[in-house]
């Protein structure tokens, strides 16, 4: 087999050959056009675009739609590559939903890994006051590329979770739109290969990228803001694609009502990242333009007379957190469907109040969108403002709060069991629950001005981005493991590593908010001894590694039981769903025979009743 | 030994859920207190901010308990034993619930709508007997007195209403004395502004509160706050050392 | 502009089930269909999010000085070939092969018209032809002017690449009567280019009172 067999080795090759000829675009264009040949931020910017592009070419994302733009049909190319060893498929463009999950997911814990050694290496710094080992240039590269790399992480598995269990829950072949799926899929690796590029020239400003300060730095920044704006683009296709899939695709009998309701968390999540992602994109886009062309869009410029004829900062911080807010709970909305979706299972009750719970979804993804002056309290901007985004902010917590309350109304009354997939199901909520209730101590804009910029922000936001992601990620990791491998986890390591993550993580946050109320500001790469926060941080470090080495255990048990552990059978959980009614590992065409929907998907205890029906073979 | 009923809508599961509910409550509310000790305390506009804080803590310390100890509870009274393979009981929902956490948890954020506008304003407002204007530059501050005294430390007399003007050419930066509360960003191309009442005399530490590239760690300055002959004693120094610079100029 | 194509392209049938025949295309269709509509609720964003910034920047009440004929003739133009578009799509419906390839022609030449107008006389890039007082660079009426522009100029740019691949499609019989969603998606793409303009048009030349700014 030849390396340049593999997709993305040809991708690769296509990405350092499309920065050159961008480059050199660029350059030609510039001497054609009487200018001076080198300019470092427009040479990059060529070279990033068509680096992106090349990527896409040589991997081959785009072949199908050039071959029909030249009026030539391709067929849908199904199943595992001819000729070639089956992991192959992983490592180049395959239209399988399932495998374009799995590219997700992999994808995603690769940059948790990442992004979390980058946390590490600056939490290290940070455990006593005193510059020891990173020099704050470096520091703040490292405490940005954390940021973007965790959150790049945190939507590529979303996707991941997202693409492998949509068109499995609701019974559908595929997506609507296999090969848009699998271009979605692709164009975030070049965008990741740039992101991490951007770290050999830095860049400073945290993920939010406020100008003028990223107006101003390294040519890195160019690279961060197409990174961002081709991982924005491919969250927009890959909404769009699940939008449709879930509009149009379910079986007869699969109302919206019926649907397992990780769907409808998925469903409201889309619609944000279809609408509101634009805004970053474009308010990134801004950002490279007036860095390139000077356009004064968001840096203030001043004529003879003292007046300011440039741009505003604070329109930056609009546009940034109309996207960011809502992007949080982007984040966070699957990972609340997935407690929603585990916690019946392992009650064997139904979800308590299941068409609340699938309405608060889309009211947190509505509300969300009017509350994004919440991170501008201490911006200058209009004083009025700040009370309207007091009062949306707090009106979040009312959806939020029928979730809660919910999952409790499940629990109570069930018939608990405690494998790892509902421990992290479990700690979740503890997490989310810290994460939630330290949101209304910011939304009230009095108390906000303190904690703003402060570490007590950094507990809030990890407390709601671990409860609403990253435990429930892990939760869903362990619970379709066997579906995706045929074989069990094993569940020791699976306990150890919940026991050292859960109660880590709570030291962890409780820490950081602590240290923020005693006057620790966020993002400093040292800090004055004398604010009396040393303890505080030296925990939270340790805290920090404790989490990692919980993590170490969870890849070592996911690769060795893909070898030796137990098989599962179809349905090691005796769930409803429909994805536990097929073998595992799930076959190359999920369903034999299209499945029917007859009853509710999470009546668990009431006999004789079933959520799906197989149709028979006349009625195909 | 207490003995458990049966029956998940059995009276005596509330009773005791809500014993256990009112305990922690009150014991997580002082261990909040504890080890989250807000700093803001020397001006009159951190004394609101300091309040709610704590107020917020207590609503925090009661809706941590109640999900928490039911949570813990349920895990404990609805086990599945062992031998035990019977489903959970069938019950799908409870509009009557339902409508309750919804409208009690709107009706909390009426009422901390109420208390976080009257509160603001009290944290944002103030006189204007004393004004500075701070300018920070990447990474450093300078302050300037009406009068034209310019210095690097900023020195207030203890108890008058100070205005704050902040301004700065080049980045983003933010005003922020950890024991005064309130920050405020200072962004190129408008002047933002910042009430204090300093109450405590002494020396605190002004630290810029946003990211502002390279030493942002370390954009402090010197504060002090005086008794106001100090204060005087203070002005008259600086504007005699520098009408003799100008002099010698 | 891969989105564009895509929408467009999603148009192939799975060879996997073609024995589905009819029922699979029309399906293919409803989701396609419903697919593009996304798309312009996504980028309805984006251009929503411009004139968010055309305002934050410049008020209701100021607008840079721009050439008002010229505006009112790009404008129109972009209006005319929007009726030419529909005109080639019903050609296409009955089958009129000759009358399509016409009309489509003649739409993409007016989008190059319109392109031309936008790029000599708004954009002055042939000051020889033509000098025009803005730069992306000068203030904040030309970088507003050359965002907003520009990226819908990107769409135009892109609808016209459409206009002529799908025209090459048409031309080797790759449409029939019946099924020509590519030539449907690029009209409906046209069109959606067209009305963004009508909401671009007054925010540039109409609303609020020219200024001349002193540099
Ligand atoms: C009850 C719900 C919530 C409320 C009331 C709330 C409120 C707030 C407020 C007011 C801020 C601004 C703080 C500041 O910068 O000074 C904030 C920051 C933040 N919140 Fe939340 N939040 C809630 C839930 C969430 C959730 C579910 C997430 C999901 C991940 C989240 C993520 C964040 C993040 C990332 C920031 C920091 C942004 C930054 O400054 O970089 N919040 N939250
Ligand atoms: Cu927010
Ligand atoms: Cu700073």
């Amino acid at each position: 087999m030849r390396l340049t067999s593999l997709g993305v080795v040809r991708g690769l090759v296509g990405y350092f050959a499309g920065m050159l000829i961008g480059m050199a675009v660029v350059v030609i264009s510039r001497l054609v056009l009487g200018m001076s040949a080198w300019d470092q931020e427009a040479v990059w910017v060529g070279g990033i675009i068509f680096s992106i592009i090349g990527f896409l070419l040589g991997v081959g994302a785009m072949s199908d739609w050039l071959k029909w733009t030249r009026g030539v049909q391709t067929p849908l190319r199904h199943g595992p590559p001819v000729n070639q060893p089956a992991w192959t498929r992983y490592f180049g463009v395959d239209y399988n939903h399932k495998v374009i999950g799995i590219q997700y997911g992999v994808t995603a814990f690769m940059l948790l890994v990442v992004g979390g050694s980058f946390a590490l290496i600056f939490r290290s710094e940070l455990a006593d006051s005193g510059i020891t080992f990173l020099q704050p240039g470096t520091y703040n590269t490292v405490l940005s590329m954390h940021g973007w790399v965790a959150l790049a992480a945190i939507l590529l598995g979303i996707a991941g979770i997202a693409n492998y269990l949509v068109p499995l829950m609701i019974g559908a072949e595929d997506m609507a739109f296999p090969r848009l799926n699998a271009f979605a899929y692709w164009l975030n690796v070049p965008a990741i290969v740039t992101l991490l590029i951007s770290m050999l020239f830095g860049w400073d400003s945290g993920w939010t990228a406020y100008p003028p300060l990223s107006l101003r730095g390294p040519v890195g920044y160019q690279m961060v803001f197409w990174a961002i704006f081709g991982i924005g683009l491919s969250s927009i296709l890959g909404s769009l694609n699940l939008i449709v899939t879930m509009l149009l695709m379910r079986p007869k009998g699969m109302t919206l009502f019926r649907m397992p309701i990780l769907c409808w968390a998925i469903l409201a999540t889309s619609i944000i990242q279809l609408t509101a992602t634009q805004l970053i994109g474009q308010a990134f886009l801004m950002l490279s333009f007036e860095r390139t062309l000077g356009m004064p869009l968001f840096n203030p410029i001043y004529n003879a007379a003292g007046e300011n004829i440039g741009g505003q900062p604070i329109l930056f911080q609009h546009l940034f957190w109309f996207y960011s807010h809502p992007a949080v709970y982007v984040f966070v909305l699957p990972g609340l469907g997935i407690i929603s979706e585990l916690l019946p299972v392992f009650s064997r009750k139904p979800l308590f109040g299941y068409r609340w719970v699938a309405l608060s979804s889309l009211a947190i993804a509505l509300v969300g969108f009017l509350v994004w002056g919440h991170h501008m309290f201490t911006s200058g901007y209009q004083p009025y403002l700040r009370v309207v985004f007091m009062i949306s902010t707090l009106l979040v917590a009312v959806p939020t709060g029928v979730k809660f309350f919910s999952w409790l109304g499940t629990l109570w009354g069930g018939r608990l069991t405690f494998q790892t997939p509902m421990l992290f199901t479990l700690g979740a909520i503890s997490v989310f629950l810290i994460g939630g209730l330290s949101g209304p101590i910011l939304a009230t804009a009095a108390t906000d001005l303190f904690l703003h910029d402060t570490y007590f922000i950094v507990g809030h936001f990890h407390a709601t981005i671990f409860g609403g992601f990253v435990f429930p990620f892990f939760a869903a990791i362990y619970y379709w493991y066997p579906k995706i491998t045929g074989r069990m986890y094993n569940e020791t390591m699976g306990k150890l590593h919940f026991w050292l993550m859960t109660p880590g993580f709570w030291l962890m946050s409780l820490a950081q908010m602590t240290a923020g109320t005693m006057g620790m500001r966020r993002r400093i790469a040292d800090y004055d001894p004398a604010l009396g926060v040393e303890n505080v941080q030296l925990l939270v470090t340790i805290a920090g590694f404790v989490i990692a080495f919980s993590i170490l255990i969870m890849i070592y048990n996911l690769f060795t039981s893909a070898e030796v552990g137990v098989l599962a059978g179809n349905n090691p959980w005796r769930s409803r769903s429909p994805e536990w009614q097929i073998p595992s590992p799930a076959p190359e065409h999920s369903y034999a025979r299209p499945i029917t929907v007859v009853g509710e998907p999470y009546d668990y205890g009431l006999a004789g009743s079933t959520y799906i029906a197989t149709a028979g073979a006349g009625d195909d | 030994m207490l003995k458990l009923p049966q029956s998940s809508t059995d009276r005596k599961h509330f009773m005791i859920v809500g014993a256990l509910v009112v305990v922690t409550t009150i014991i997580l509310g002082f261990f909040l207190l504890a080890i989250l000790p807000i700093k803001a305390q020397a001006s009159v506009q951190a004394e609101p901010i300091r309040w709610l804080f704590q107020l917020h803590l207590w609503l925090i310390a009661f809706l941590f308990s109640l999900v928490v100890v039911f949570m813990l509870y349920s895990l404990l009274v609805f086990r599945r034993r062992k031998g035990d393979t019977s489903e959970g009981e069938h019950f799908e929902g409870n509009t009557v619930l339902e409508i309750v956490w919804t409208v009690v948890p709107l009706v909390l954020v009426v009422i901390f709508s109420v208390i976080g506008l009257r509160t603001l304003q009290q944290a944002t407002s103030g006189g204007d007997d004393v004004q500075v204007e701070a300018v920070g530059f990447q990474w450093s501050w300078t302050f300037n007195y009406p009068n034209g005294v310019t210095s690097a430390e900023m020195v207030l007399p203890v108890d008058k209403p100070a205005l704050i003007s902040l301004r700065s050419n080049d980045v983003i930066h933010s005003f922020w004395v950890a024991e005064w509360g309130p920050k405020q960003d200072l962004v190129p191309g408008m002047t933002t502004t910042l009430h204090i009442t300093p109450s405590k005399v002494g020396e605190f530490s002004l630290a810029c509160a946003e990211l502002c590239g390279l030493s942002h760690w370390s954009m402090l300055a010197k504060i002090r706050v005086v008794p106001e002959d100090e204060y005087t004693a203070w002005m008259d120094e600086k504007l005699a050392a520098q009408n003799l610079q100008t002099a010698s100029r | 502009m891969a989105a564009v194509t895509t929408s467009a392209q999603a148009a192939a049938l799975h060879p996997h089930d073609a024995h589905a025949g009819h029922d699979h295309y029309a399906a293919q269709l409803r989701m396609n269909r419903l697919g593009l509509w996304l798309f312009f609720i996504s980028e309805g964003f984006l251009f929503g999010g411009l004139l968010t910034v055309r305002f934050f920047l410049w008020g209701a009440d100021t607008r840079p000085e721009l050439d008002q004929t010229i505006g009112l003739i790009v404008t129109s133009v972009l209006l005319i070939s929007s009726v030419s578009m529909r005109l080639a799509e019903t050609a296409m419906e009955r089958g009129n092969r000759k009358a399509f390839s016409v009309f489509i022609l003649l739409t993409a030449l007016f989008g190059l018209i319109f392109l031309g107008g936008v790029m000599v006389f708004e954009w002055g890039l042939f000051p020889s032809l033509y000098p025009a007082h803005l730069t992306p660079w000068g203030d904040k009426y030309g970088a507003v002017v050359f965002a907003m522009t520009g990226m819908h100029a990107l769409h135009v740019i892109s609808g016209i690449i459409f206009i002529l691949i799908v025209w090459n499609l048409a031309r080797k019989g790759n449409f029939s009567q019946e099924r020509h969603w590519g030539v449907e998606s690029c009209a409906i793409y046209w069109h959606y280019v067209d009305v963004v303009w009508i909401f671009f048009y007054p925010a540039l030349y109409l609303i609020g009172n020219a200024v001349h700014v002193t540099h």
